[in-house]
């Protein structure tokens, strides 16, 4: 589970915070989407639930652990997919998802951690290649990989598809339906008002730092999500 | 995707062994390294630059080593070769006292050059060791040689800041540190499995240069002379010390790596390090140990010596201490005229004026050793923050050619000297019962030659004791940092 408890980020010299009190709870099984325009907040809070920075006030919670005051044993039951993967270019794609998955504690044969390769949409040869001619896409999918192999509790994501193509997003969203019926937590942030609806059980919107709206994804079709989502811009605007 | 078989989500975090982390990051580490030709081939290329160094230093060893036993056998052969003379004048005659070479000075070679290879051995007088080949070899021997010890001394460092300085600041601006934090690695385990890459590349540098010196020694080491277990001794803590200056430099550039904005600050720094250790540090330390402990010029201390000299009475007959001593051995002996007594009064005179004179050199040539260990001390002292400081005097007093070495060579040389003096007034005193007296070859013969052992590893240890505090001083100063900045690691 994850959780956000009045979450606050100012960063120094900045007028106002990044991140406004954020409470946020996402349970096990479910998948909430947080949209925004840029600057609203939410790679902030992506990067406060993997203590890459400190907050301000508040906690993140990851299966009750605070990530301020443990981080390790937080990141330890999260799985993260950056925007853009960067893996070791001088290292083939599997020798990547080998290192992260040794190095996570995880346990996964060569056999294994190729299939999760293929899974993500990378073919063997491709695996056994430097990364180095790698492109966008292909590192993104050794990030899923990363991130299945681990078999974390939580997972958070940053813009995960951009990259991707279309096909490769249809299964990624597939895949994410997939983890959360195992029980899985998943943070999602996204510019993606599609990818939100199509894999989101819960959507809210991030304006300035603070949660401006949340949407059970039954609830809205996507004509209403980008609707709700214009709305707020062109009031934030006015 | 959709038959892809997974494994159940862990329902706790996954039991890590950290030391499973540690080899996991040194293994990635080494496989990065040695993917990068450009550092494979720099490393080849020192490896390459150390064997050299030690294949010259052998060669050129070998070569003194052959001209001082040349130069030792022929000044025997002058002094055995004297003709029929009073014995005295044998002693004035001198012979010299040549410092076997050290055989780890292949690898270091210290103050040699700069302080001498042999003393002059003569009556009455103490004489500083001299022929100095740095004097000899004009300016560019005073600029140094290529040694080994200032290969890994001087070189080896900047290899490691190279091989270090963006192993976190790299990452970071890579963007591989925000990934590999995400999975829940320790920053210390990083650290630790980037430090224990960094550690075995630099073992991997130095294990050529010291198997390549063994080997040398092996075939150098003159067994009659020295033990080949305390040289082999002497080369495992010159290897252990070089291997703790350098991994104090691989925690440095790992510390420095971790708090540095970027990989180029990072460098910067850390080549700014390298430059007051390498080459500000020495010099500033020098000159303020000299400022700080003052040591004599070669005039005044002569003069000094000259002075306490003139208390004695040498062959100065009007000397009262002369007269003081004749009239006390004259009623020693209960007779009232030299001619009487059943000694040589000369040879009684000579052996009491050398004892005076022992006396002295003794009381100067111990203060200026003992200002020179000031000094040393002063020098050391800072190793802590600069572990050349420290390194240096370690590796010099273990290759046996440092300043101590020097002085129990020097004093080795002045108690054959006085052993001589002693032989020839006591054949004076027995044999010489008017001044025509004349001593044969078969006593210069009888007066052994110059052997000089050095003391073993542990006279080295001994008096290395604050420099080797310093060095691990500078070890633990250097692990502690990296730790420090370790805690303070962030992806951003």
């Amino acid at each position: 589970m994850l959780e956000a408890r009045n979450l606050t980020k100012h960063y120094d010299g900045a007028d106002a915070p990044a991140l406004d009190r954020l409470n946020l709870t996402v349970p096990a099984g479910e998948v909430f989407c947080l949209l925004g325009p840029n600057g609203a907040g939410k790679t902030t809070t992506v990067n406060l639930f993997l203590n890459f920075i400190e907050p301000t006030a508040g906690e993140a919670l990851v299966c009750g652990i605070d990530a301020a005051v443990d981080p390790s044993a937080a990141r330890a039951l999260l799985a993260y997919i950056p925007e853009q993967v960067m893996l070791y270019g001088a290292l083939t794609g599997l020798e990547n998802l080998q290192y992260f998955t040794e190095i996570s504690g995880a346990e996964a044969p060569r056999e294994t951690l190729l299939s999760l390769l293929a899974a993500a949409g990378l073919p063997e040869d491709a695996a056994q290649r430097s990364v180095r001619g790698y492109s966008k896409g292909m590192r993104q999918k050794v990030g899923v990989a990363i991130a299945l192999a681990r078999r974390a509790r939580a997972l958070v994501l940053d813009e995960p598809t951009s990259g991707l193509d279309p096909l490769a997003a249809n299964e990624f969203a597939a895949l994410i339906e997939r983890l959360r019926k195992e029980g899985m937590a998943v943070l999602m942030v996204t510019h993606d008002l599609f990818l939100a609806k199509q894999c989101g059980t819960r959507i809210g919107i991030m304006a300035q730092g603070r949660l401006a709206s949340v949407f059970g994804a039954d609830d809205v079709d996507h004509l209403g999500l980008e609707r709700a989502y214009l709305d707020l811009f062109a009031k934030a605007a006015a | 995707m959709s038959d892809l078989v997974l494994a159940p989500l862990s329902a706790t975090a996954p039991t890590k062994s950290r030391w499973r982390v540690v080899r996991a990051v040194a293994a990635k580490e080494w496989l990065e390294l040695f993917r990068d030709r450009r550092l494979v081939w720099l490393c080849a290329f020192v490896v390459a630059l150390m064997l050299a160094a030690l294949a010259f230093g052998y060669v050129e060893n070998a070569r003194v080593l052959r001209e001082r036993d040349a130069a030792a056998q022929a000044d025997r052969e002058l002094w055995t070769g004297q003709s029929a003379k009073n014995p005295h004048a044998a002693a004035h005659f001198g012979q010299y006292a040549f410092k076997p070479l050290s055989p780890l000075a292949l690898a270091d070679p210290g103050v040699d050059a700069y302080v001498g290879s042999a003393v002059w051995l003569e009556a009455h007088k103490q004489n500083e060791i001299q022929f100095k080949q740095a004097r000899d070899g004009g300016v560019g021997a005073r600029l140094g040689s290529l040694s080994l010890a200032f290969i890994l001394q001087t070189i080896a460092p900047l290899i490691v800041i190279l091989m270090g300085f963006a192993s976190f600041s790299g990452e970071r601006e890579s963007g591989t540190l925000k990934q590999l934090l995400s999975v829940g690695a320790r920053p210390r385990d990083i650290l630790a499995g980037k430090a224990m890459a960094l550690i075995g590349a630099i073992f991997a540098l130095l294990a050529p240069a010291f198997v390549g010196a063994a080997l040398a020694l092996v075939f150098f080491v003159d067994r009659e002379r020295l033990s080949l277990a305390d040289q082999f001794i002497r080369l495992g803590a010159l290897g252990a010390a070089h291997a703790a200056y350098l991994a104090g430099f691989a925690f440095l550039a790992l510390g420095v790596s971790a708090l540095a904005r970027n990989s180029r600050a990072a460098l910067v720094t850390l080549l700014a390090f390298w430059l007051v250790n390498s080459f500000l540090a020495p010099r500033l330390a020098t000159d303020a140990a000299r400022a700080l402990t003052p040591t004599p010029s070669w005039q005044a201390f002569r003069a000094g010596i000259a002075q306490d000299k003139a208390k004695t009475f040498g062959h100065d007959e009007s000397h009262p201490a002369f007269i003081a001593f004749r009239d006390e051995t004259l009623k020693k002996y209960g007779v009232s005229r030299i001619e009487d007594l059943p000694v040589s009064f000369r040879g009684l005179a000579l052996r009491k004026d050398d004892e005076a004179g022992y006396a002295i050199f003794d009381r100067h040539f111990g203060a200026l050793q003992s200002a020179f260990d000031r000094q040393d001390a002063l020098r050391a002292a800072p190793g802590f923050l600069f572990p050349l400081l420290a390194l240096r005097p370690i590796s010099m007093a273990f290759s046996g050619v440092d300043s101590r070495s020097q002085f129990d060579f020097a004093t080795a040389a002045e108690a054959h000297r006085r052993d001589i003096q002693n032989q020839v007034s006591d054949n004076l005193i027995h044999f010489a019962h008017d001044n025509s007296y004349v001593a044969g070859p078969e006593l210069w013969r009888k007066i052994a030659s110059f052997a000089y052992r050095a003391p073993g590893a542990g006279f080295a240890l001994g008096y290395s004791a604050l420099a080797i505090v310093g060095l691990l001083g500078w070890l633990a100063l250097a692990c502690a940092f990296a730790l420090f900045a370790a805690r303070r690691l962030r992806p951003v």
